[in-house]
């Protein structure tokens, strides 16, 4: 019986070895893009095949349990780049800059804020920017007359109009916005996050090893949701399961990305009227392009248990990262592929003209940021989520503290892990 | 196949099965997760050996003793409830009543639902704007209670909804309990004038003790595994007041991936329920010697 289970166990192993293997994420736009470069490599007389991650409770849990037992595949793309260095520290992945084209590839593609974001701190390179999805904020025209707002005060402005009780129930009619109460950590990166990122002109959370945010700009952005919550302009309600609170009108902005732009043209009623607009800051600039933002980026890796990965990196380079896979990509899924001429390159040209909205979120990729390749990113983010709750949902902390204390935690945390 | 084997290995070739069983499901585990708990591990690199400081850890880890505090005062209110609730409903379904087994059925139907669904249920009925609840309560003139948001109530909304989920399998346990109480007992107490409340609490009562104590240490141990339902709630908070011991240890191994560090916090938690358990088996079991 046991040799029956152990067999089975390895059945992905016994795969033809000479075939590449690729693990998408299960949205059918990304596995109709990876089918596409499968076909276009055995075109060419390689040997490829190209899945969705196996179902479970969550792709990264999935993916652990493949490197655990050794099952990886080839190549797996979606990956989101916080769990990149916990995985190229237990030297599970390959280091894409040791094969030949990869790192002309890179530069051509990239900018060098971004080719700087993905490299390890030991120089590699262990992961490849694919696709961003930057956080904006969607938010319906008709609650801010003025204008989108764009800066704290006038988003407290808005929200101190908007709160008000016609129907007389004892309940707020409409919130200015909704983000999701919720303490774990990723929630962190749809709200703290990017609004730091916009505060700093996106500076890092970890920087040599240490807290790196610690910093006036971080106490503001508590200071400003925490009076959010404070003055009940958000609720502390999880209104996740009753429904979308956009559509039905409860809130009247939210921070999103650019996935929400097919989801509200097909749901959202005839006469509501949206726009995106960047995320707020403390002050307004004069700067021509937005503030900075969270990319939300998922990129692809190369797993060591790939007998050919110089054959794995060629299928890439050729196939979802070539121009026409990007092309691909974009127009599939309506995500942007992570490169420095996304507005300028003709090949998309068509397709933003086809689709305006999506101009802005192109614009926004100029000013993004991931996260610090820090094997405890997870948590980093979940000591601010702590603090967070603490300071911003219920008032027991003044932003200073809050944010100092979060820093401390996080230097005690980031020692104890390496103690030189 | 006694022609196969030697009859001194037959008696081992019998129990092999359940052998293999308890070796590769329980008694690898265990001594498995023991050896973790001195170790260092995140599951993808080698582990390294750390002595107890996984141990000297958890006796100063805040969160932990916090986790266990929390967890003890669902138990607090959840228990009482469950069995109080459990025992009267089985005393009233006992009872020749109009569409008994429809309300038998009923009871048991939170149990088969998935805890998730139940969850978000209960979500809805306990939210603090436009919660079910709460429109109930203003609307008669009370105010609000922040039922999933106020830390010093969370913990024993969730006591409550947990109570609602799993008071059908007590319910049903009681029903066989008081259905095995023989007759004569009650024509007896009531020859000696015994009121319906003596005849309860001097013949019903005794006469279920085992079924009370299978209920309260049932009751007792998955009490202490609540998980589903402050992870879906809540997430553990507001302010960690709803992070139960079980969800500390999940978010140990499987957020942080401090797979040592959480082997060592479910050995301490284990036993912990094991002494919980038995202080209850003393003292229940002691009532029904007396």
């Amino acid at each position: 019986m046991l040799g029956v289970a152990t067999f089975a166990c390895g059945g992905d192993r016994d795969r033809d070895a000479d075939t590449l293997t690729l693990w998408t994420s299960n949205n059918p736009p990304e596995i109709t893009t990876a089918d596409w470069a499968v076909q276009r490599f055995r075109e060419s007389g390689g040997k490829a095949e190209a899945q969705p991650v196996p179902e479970g409770q969550s792709s990264e849990e999935v993916i652990l349990a493949a490197v655990v037992g050794g099952t990886t595949p080839d190549i797996y793309a979606n990956m989101w780049q916080g769990s990149v260095a916990l995985y190229a520290e237990a030297h599970v992945l390959v280091a894409l800059d040791t094969l030949d084209g990869f790192l002309p590839w890179l530069t051509a593609r990239c900018t060098p804020e971004t080719i700087a974001e993905v490299t390890a701190p030991d120089g590699h390179i262990y992961q490849v920017p694919w696709k961003v999805n930057p956080i904006r904020m969607s938010y319906r025209v008709d609650a801010f007359p003025e204008g989108a707002p764009r800066t704290y005060d006038e988003y407290l402005a808005a929200a101190k109009r908007l709160q008000a009780d016609q129907s007389g129930d004892g309940y707020v009619d409409t919130y200015v916005g909704y983000t999701s109460p919720r303490t774990i950590w990723y929630e962190r990166l749809f709200n703290f996050y990017p609004l730091y990122l916009a505060a700093t002109a996106g500076a890092p959370l970890v920087a040599d090893g240490k807290a790196a945010f610690d910093r006036p700009e971080a106490v503001a952005v508590f200071a400003f949701l925490r009076k959010l919550y404070a003055d009940n302009y958000f609720t502390r309600d999880r209104l996740d399961a009753q429904g979308d609170p956009f559509l039905s009108r409860k809130i009247a902005s939210k921070w999103t990305g650019p996935w929400d732009i097919s989801y509200l043209e097909r749901y959202a009623p005839a006469d509501l009227k949206y726009d995106f607009a960047a995320m707020l800051v403390p002050n307004r600039n004069t700067d021509s392009l937005p503030p900075y933002t969270y990319a939300d980026p998922k990129n692809i890796v190369i797993f060591n248990t790939c007998p050919n990965a110089q054959e794995a990196w060629d299928f890439l380079a050729n196939g979802m990262l070539s121009l026409e896979g990007d092309l691909q990509l974009l127009t599939r899924s309506n995500q942007l592929p992570r490169r420095a001429d996304l507005l300028t390159n003709p090949a998309f040209s068509d397709y933003f003209r086809q689709n305006p909205r999506m101009v802005p979120f192109a614009e926004q990729a100029r000013r993004i940021a991931g996260v610090t390749h820090e094997p405890l990113i997870i948590e980093v983010l979940d000591v601010i989520s702590q603090e967070y709750e603490a300071c911003v949902l219920f008032g027991m902390k003044t932003p200073e503290a809050a944010i100092h204390d979060a820093a401390e935690a996080v230097n005690v945390i980031l020692r104890a892990d390496n103690p030189t | 196949m006694r022609r196969l084997l030697p009859d001194r290995l037959l008696p081992y070739a019998m129990v092999s099965p359940y052998l293999i069983y308890l070796s590769v499901f329980i008694a690898f585990p265990v001594a498995f997760s023991i050896w973790l708990t001195f170790h260092k591990w995140n599951i993808i690199g080698e582990p390294v050996a750390v002595g107890f400081d996984n141990y000297v850890r958890l006796v100063q880890d805040r969160l932990f003793w916090l986790s266990i505090f929390n967890t003890l005062k669902f138990l607090l209110l959840h228990i009482p409830l469950q069995i109080a609730v459990a025992l009267g409903l089985a005393v009233l379904l006992d009872k020749p009543i109009r569409g008994r087994a429809f309300f038998r059925g009923a009871y048991f139907l939170p149990v088969i639902v998935s805890g998730v669904v139940v969850t978000i249920l209960w979500q809805q009925l306990l939210a603090t704007d436009g919660g079910v609840i709460n429109r109930l309560l203003t609307g008669i003139g009370l105010g609000r209670v922040g039922w999933l948001v106020d830390p010093d109530v969370a913990m024993y909304a969730i006591a409550v909804m947990a109570t609602w989920k799993n008071v059908g399998l007590y319910v049903i346990l009681f029903l066989a309990g008081l259905q095995s109480v023989p007759e004569h007992y009650y024509e007896a107490a009531r020859l000696e004038g015994a009121n319906a409340w003596q005849q309860f609490r001097f013949v019903t009562l005794p006469a279920i003790n085992p079924t009370f104590f299978a209920v309260v240490v049932l009751s007792t141990i998955g009490g202490f595994s609540l998980f589903i339902e402050p992870y879906v709630l809540t997430g553990g908070g507001p302010l960690n007041s709803t992070l139960s011991a079980v969800l500390y240890i999940y978010k140990q191994a499987f957020q942080y991936y401090h797979m040592g560090y959480a082997a060592t916090l479910g050995l301490a938690f284990s036993m912990l329920i094991l002494g919980v358990v038995a202080i209850q088996q003393r003292f229940i079991e002691s009532d029904d010697d007396a």
